[in-house]
This record gives structure tokens, sequence and C-alpha cells, in this order.
């Protein structure tokens, strides 16, 4: 074919530009140490790349989620753990009482010890996080408990998304957990008040009963933890396999990428070597 | 008869044609860098001979043209490419920048926006009570809203710019066609007898650069001269007259073809090449979709919010509330068009309850005033009348097409149990205001106080617990709900459709992007292809027609020794003439 002058400066300025284009696009890489560095890159590996970054979020929250839910649940628990104690103590101090050597005016001294017990309750059930009452449903921001043991919280306990599709509750129906109890100790006053032996004798059934509600109280809650330690688990695991595979779709293997930017390097030397070479031939230096 | 005269006759031509190949040659050496030059060479011949005593002599040479190498059907394959790499090129340079708008890669991308504020709903459902996560809230919805106006600006400006740069382009095809049709006036007058080869070559310039602009088609009449008819068949040149074209419409971004009448033709839609085509499918297609989708799912992602945050109740109730969607009618139904509500398709039949509360904060009726919605006959004014009629401490008038409610002294009121969509399409008890990424907001009601984010609910005895959270988890439940949003494709002539997806507002962002990026990727491809097939005619081109240096030093030495030559010629011919005047 006839080579014109032009097709050869054409020839080399359109391949010097092309190189430096390729240079440019792996110098980015390397620079940058990502692969995809725009939309046009790879728009499928970024669509990818931002579903699991939305994904990374959403971990992240449902475990800042889990954190502030297994901080409530302990606090529940370290609350009931304290109240159950105060029943066996109670249970102890029935069993105590009924017996017919103690004297009218121990009863009336136990009374007055039952109606600590019922205040340090009170106390328990006002317990707070951050700010918040635990056992008062989600009327959190008044104490749920009156010292004269009147409930101002509400029957829907707080709950909060521990999952995509899932909400647990963290915070308790305050009268449904301590109802009964304060009912109880305050009729096991009036029994030691009035010297009713048959009364205290019923009560330890009855703080028996509480008793054992506190402790299913305190499996359920400790069971929620427990699930609540093994959701964070997966979801650190989660976090580490999404983070890699965001890594594999969105990172440079620098090793290729600087190989690569090595080889463009080289072939732009070749290209400016051989145009120079190039350029420099003509008739007219062989013509006298 | 035979002589010396001949041989001085002779002589002359020979000296006479090796200063024309000399002409030529240096003409050609002189164009080396011209653009679209083609090389032109002399043709030669003998003479007639003459004869002289029943022999034939020779009476030597005579340039008898001056051609030009060319070969029109490549030249015009050349044109065709050149216009093809213009599209591309400039569907992928305007492609990227709108690439640049939506840049994933950093953390004020709306996909991480988004993310943020999923997030940030959670931590109002985790403490409802707290201050500063209602303000962060309210921060980052004001920032997603400025993105999203931001995005809308974009392509706006974008688009303006493409309507902007049309003028001067339409200006310059103007010209080239008058040139082209004074070109066509001159080569008609000068081949009458030869043929033009620089003219030609200046002409095929012109066309070559208005098919840089526009769809060209053109074809020679016998007499030399160049017809070009455009999209639409709309003739731009025709023997010596030109065709202009002009921008109007009504809002002076269409490409319209006058006749010589005065006749319009809109040809706007048909032209597909050129840089007006890269420009018009920009603007008129790619721009066009991006926009109506990006309006759709902000549609839809302000629909889902404020549906369900209309459900909730804040901190405390209302003491007076303000529509943020007005009514262009507020005498027709609210579920149909003629209402003119932004969202009148959501309303449907159903009815809300709205309590109201005394001084002391106790609900006045324990159950509730139910209003009831039908969508097809229920009128805004309707509305109005239900709720002052509920309750005598209430009041709800229709100003300006929107709805306002009010307290008196004292009371307070709120809402819930809303299965009508009534409150959210009217923008009451809502977050969002607006319906458009151009004109998404906070509600003022919201931003004006952060109580009124509706993280609980009220239960069925018209009580609400600040502590509830209700809502607010349910509003986190939208992150990965499914909804139908549109998803366009626009034609510039067959117009716009919108297709629909079902996904999630994030699942439909990322596609978008990856759409966009996809787009980006193959036009980028595209125009290397165009690039590549241009280039590669061009060198064919040049192979037949452009001038190689050294092919024309060599002619110079060819035509330099026959100059040298026939000058030897003359002097023979004087020795030979000095001989015989010598004789004595």
């Amino acid at each position: 074919m006839r080579v014109a002058t032009k097709t050869m400066y054409d020839l080399i300025r359109f391949n010097l530009a092309h190189i430096t284009d390729d240079m440019n696009q792996a110098n980015k890489v390397v620079a940058t140490g990502k692969r995809i560095n725009d939309l046009s890159d790879d728009p499928v590996g970024m669509a990818n790349a931002l579903e699991i970054k939305s994904n990374i979020a959403n971990i992240n929250q449902v475990s800042r989620n889990i954190n502030m839910g297994k901080s409530w649940l302990i606090a529940s628990e370290g609350a009931l753990t304290n109240v159950q104690d105060m029943l066996s103590d109670t249970r102890a101090l029935c069993v105590e009482m009924r017996t017919t050597t103690k004297s009218p005016a121990d009863r009336e001294a136990a009374a007055v010890n039952i109606q600590n017990v019922k205040e340090e309750i009170i106390a328990l059930a006002n317990t707070q996080v951050s700010g918040l009452y635990l056992f008062a449903g989600t009327n959190t921001e008044v104490p749920p408990f009156e010292v004269d043991g009147t409930y101002n919280g509400n029957n829907s306990p707080f709950a909060i998304k521990t999952a995509n599709d899932t909400v647990m509750q963290i915070g308790a129906d305050g009268e449904a957990v301590f109802g009964d109890i304060l009912t109880s100790l305050d009729d096991l006053i009036v029994h030691l008040q009035n010297n009713d032996v048959d009364g205290i004798g019923a009560s330890i059934a009855i703080m028996e009963g509480h008793f054992s509600d506190i402790t299913a109280n305190i499996s359920a809650i400790g069971s929620k933890t427990n699930r609540m330690e093994i959701k964070e688990n997966i979801l650190s695991e989660l976090t580490i396999s999404n983070t890699e595979q965001l890594s594999r779709i969105e990172d440079a293997d620098i090793a290729e990428a600087v190989m690569n930017l090595k080889s463009v390097e080289l072939a732009y030397q070749a290209a400016l070597a051989s145009s120079s070479s190039i350029m420099e031939l003509s008739l007219m230096d062989y013509l006298k | 008869m035979s002589g010396i005269g001949v041989v001085w006759d002779i002589a002359k031509d020979a000296l006479s044609t090796s200063r024309f190949g000399i002409d030529v040659t240096g003409h050609n050496i002189a164009n080396v860098n011209t653009a679209g030059y083609s090389r032109q060479s002399t043709v030669q011949e003998a003479k007639h001979p003459m004869f002289f005593n029943g022999l034939q002599l020779g009476r030597g040479v005579t340039t008898s043209q001056v051609v030009r190498e060319t070969d029109q059907f490549i030249e015009n394959r050349l044109m065709q490419q050149g216009s093809n790499l213009a599209y591309s090129t400039e569907m992928e340079n305007y492609i990227h920048i709108l690439e640049g708008v939506f840049n994933e890669n950093s953390d004020a991308s709306v996909s991480s926006l988004l993310n943020q504020y999923w997030s940030l709903w959670h931590d109002v459902a985790n403490n409802p009570l707290g201050a500063s996560e209602r303000i962060a809230l309210y921060e980052l919805s004001s920032l997603i809203s400025e993105r999203f106006q931001y995005l809308d600006g974009e392509m706006r400006q974008l688009k303006t710019d493409l309507s902007n740069v049309l003028g001067p382009a339409i200006n310059r095809i103007n010209q080239i066609t008058n040139e082209i049709a004074n070109l066509n006036n001159e080569i008609v007058g000068l081949e009458s007898n030869n043929v033009a080869n620089d003219l030609r070559d200046k002409r095929n310039i012109l066309v070559s650069e208005l098919s840089q602009y526009i769809d060209t088609n053109s074809f020679e009449q016998d007499n030399g001269s160049l017809t070009i008819v455009s999209a639409r068949g709309c003739v731009l040149v025709h023997s010596n007259t030109s065709y202009s074209i002009s921008l109007g419409g009504a809002n002076g971004d269409r490409v319209e073809w006058s006749s010589s009448a005065g006749s319009k033709i809109d040809m706007t839609d048909y032209i597909t090449n050129g840089k007006l085509g890269g420009w018009l499918d920009v603007r008129d297609e790619v721009l066009e979709k991006y926009s109506l989708d990006l309006d759709s799912m902000t549609r839809e992602f302000i629909w889902a919010t404020n549906q369900q945050h209309s459900q909730g109740v804040g901190l405390e109730a209302f003491n007076g509330v303000t529509a943020s969607y007005a009514a262009a009618s507020a005498t027709d139904a609210m579920g149909t068009a003629a209402s003119g509500l932004t969202f009148f398709d959501k309303i449907q039949d159903g009815n809300f309850q709205l309590w109201v509360y005394d001084s002391n904060g106790d609900v006045v009726t324990p159950g509730g005033d139910t209003i009831t919605i039908d969508a097809d006959t229920t009128r805004l004014t309707d509305v109005a009348a239900q709720i002052g009629a509920a309750d005598a401490n209430i009041t709800a008038a229709v100003i300006d097409g929107r709805l306002e409610i009010s307290a008196a002294n004292g009371y307070t009121f709120a809402f819930g149990g809303d299965n009508s969509n009534t409150l959210a399409a009217l923008g009451i008890n809502t977050f969002f205001e607006g319906s458009t990424a151009g004109g998404m907001d906070v509600c003022d009601a919201i931003r004006d106080n952060f109580n009124l984010i509706a993280a609980g609910r009220i239960d069925a005895t018209g009580v609400f617990a600040t502590g509830d959270n209700a809502n607010a988890v349910a509003i986190t439940d939208l992150q990965f709900a499914t909804m139908d949003i549109p998803n366009w494709s626009c034609d510039r002539i067959d117009g716009n459709t919108p297709g629909s997806i079902t996904a999630s507002v994030g699942d439909y962002y990322r596609a978008f992007v990856g759409s966009l990026g996809t787009i980006s990727e193959s036009l980028t491809r595209e125009r290397a292809f165009d690039e590549v097939s241009a280039s590669k005619i061009g060198e064919i081109r040049d192979s037949l027609s452009a001038v190689s240096l050294d092919e024309e030093m060599t002619n110079l030495m060819k035509f330099q020794h026959a100059y040298t030559a026939a000058a030897k010629l003359i002097t023979t011919a004087d020795e030979m003439l000095a001989t015989l005047l010598e004789l004595k």
C-alpha cells in the first residue's frame, strides 16, 4: 500500500494517544488502589459493590441495635436477679414468722422489713438505662412506679429491630412483672401487722410462685441475650465476608496493576523510540 | 516540413511540460499538511504526429490536464464515518459528565446517604425520646433532599447546555451550506472545459465538516453541482441555493428547516448523526430518561416515608397544621386527577382517626373521631367539613388549595389509623414535601419542630407514649420494602414510556447507576470502534489521495532532469543553427 507522509504522522499521533490513555488508566488503578474508579469501569461490579456497601451499613446498624438491646437486657437481668434474692429472703422471713415462737412484736418489726423490701423492689422496677426506664412499657420517660406502687407505664414493652424482619422486646411491661408482687407484699405486710399466722403461711406459697415467675423471666432474658450474642457473632462474620467480597470487587490487585502499568510504560517507550526514528527518515537527507 | 524550428518547438513544449510538472509537484509539497487535499498530477501525452515525406514524425509532448487522485466513494465513506465518530464522541463526552454527577465513590453519594437515612431511623427507633437522634435524622434528610435537588439541577443544566450548543452549531451549518452553494456555482462555471480540482477538494472538506454536525446525504448532479439532503428529507443545498435551519419551537430548543417559501419543518427528532445527533440523543433520550427515573424514584421514596409517617405521632400533638400538598380544585373528588393533588392516585376508600386532647393532655373522645373517605366522591372541602364537625374545638378550612386544621387555645390534636392514604396525600403529618427530585425537602413542620417526627403510635383509646417507637420501626422496614417504580424508556420519535420495576428504593437506585455506567461503557466502546474505523478509512483515503514527500521529491528530480534535458535540446538546436549560419 502507498503510504502518504500524512498517514505516518497520523498513525504516530493515534497510537501515542491510545497508549497515553492506557497509561492514564493503568496509573489511576495503581494510584487509587481501586479497580473501579468510574461507573463505566465495571457497571455490574459497581452495582454489586454498592449493594454490598448497603449490606455492610445495615449490618453495622443492626449491630448497634443489638448492642443497645444487650445493655437493656443485662440491666433488666441485674434488676430481676436482685428482686429474686429479695423474694427468696421474703419467703425465708415468712417461714420464720410463721413459727409460734415469734411474738407479735417480732412480726410487727418484720412488717417494716417487708415495707423496705417493697420500696427496694420499686426502686429496682424503676431501673434506667441511659435515662430510659426499662419496666415502663413504651412510657420510658417517666418512672413506672410511684412510692405507693401505682403503675404509670403502659402495657406494650419497648422493642427494637434486631434483624431486617425481627423486632425483639428489650423492655418490659412493669405492671405484668411487678404488679402482683407488690400487691402480695402489701398483703404480707397486713398479715404481719395483724399477726395473721395463717396469712403469713399462705404467703410462702405465693412468694414461691413469684420467685418462679421472676426466674422464668430471667431465663427468658438470658435466652434473648444469648440469641443476641449469637446474632452478633453472625453479624461480625458477615461483616468480614462482605468486606472481603467488596474488596474482591473493588480493590485492585496491586501486583497485577503495577505489572500492567509497567507493560504499558514499556509499550509507550517503544512507540516513542520507533516514532522518533521514523520521523527522522526522509529522502531529502540523501538528495544533494 | 521538418526543420530546426521543429526541434525548437519540441524543446519549448518539453520545457513547459516539465515546468508544469514541477509546478504541480510544488503544489503537492506545499499542501502536504492540508486537510482533505488530494494530490494532483499532470497528464502528459505525445502531441499529434506530423507527416513528412511519408514519415510520421513526433512533435513532442503536451500537458493535457491536471488531475486529482481521489475516489469519491471512499470520500463519502470517510464522511459517514466522521459523522458517526462525531456523534459517539459527543455522546461519550456528555455521558461522562453525567457519570461524574452520579459519582458513587464517595461518602456523599446517594446510595451512601440512603444507607445513613435508614440507619438514622433505627437510631430514632432505639431512642425515640432522644433529641440528638431526631436532629441527626432531620439534618441527613435535608442533605438527601439537597443531594437530589443537586442531581436534578445538574441534569437540567446539562440539558440547557446542550440546547445552548445547538445555536452556534446551526450557525456554522448555515455558513457551510451557503459556502457549498457558492462553490457549486463556481464549479459549474469552471468545469465547462476543465475539472476544478482544488474547488472540489474545498467542497469535499466543507461537506465533511457538515457531516460532522448533522446527517448528510449528498449526490452530484451531471453539471458537477452537489445536492445535500439532511434528516427528514430536508434539502440543505441544491445547485447554487442553500436552505437554512434555525432554532424554533416553544422553548427555542427545536431544530427547524425553512423552505424557500418560508414554511418550517421540525426535523429535531430525525437528526441521528453528527454532533447534533449526539447532543439531541443525550438531551432528549438519555437525560430525559434519567431525569424521569430519578423523579419516579424520589416520588416513591417520599411517598413510602410519608405514608408510614402519617400513621404515627410525635412527642407532642399538633395545635395547628397546614397541608404541604395543594389541590388545584378543592371541589373535585380527591382521588381523581381533577383535584390536582400530587398523590391523588394513592388515595383509596377508607378512613382515619382524629383525636383531640384538652389542655391537660387528656383525650376528649376516647374512641376518636372517624373521618371517612371515598376516593371517587370525597372532596377536600368535605374533609374540612368532616373534621370541623367532628369536634367543637377543632376548625378546618381549605386555604389556597391546602387543608388547614387548627385547635382552640390549649387543645391539641393528632391522627392515626389512616387506611385511605388521605393524610399522606394531603401532606399532613408527613416527613418530606414535594414529589420530584428537584422539589424534595423536609416538611416545614418537621424543620420547625423535631418533636413532630412521628416515631410512636396512638393506641385505640387515643393515648400515646412518648417512648413508643412502633412507627419508627415500621419506617425502618421500608428500607427493604419493594414497590412498583416506573422505569422510563425515552425515544425521540416514539416518545416516553414508563415501564415498571418492582424493587426497593436502594435496589432501584443501584440499577439506575448501573445502567448509567453500562451506557457510558458501551459508548466508550462505540467511540473507540468509530475512531478505529474512521482512522482505517482515512488511511485508505490518504493512501490514494494524500501527499507522500518521498514521492514528490522523486517527481521533482524526475521533472528537473527532464527540464535539464529539454534545455540541452535547445542548446543542441542552437548549435545546429549556428553551424548552418556559419557556412560560408
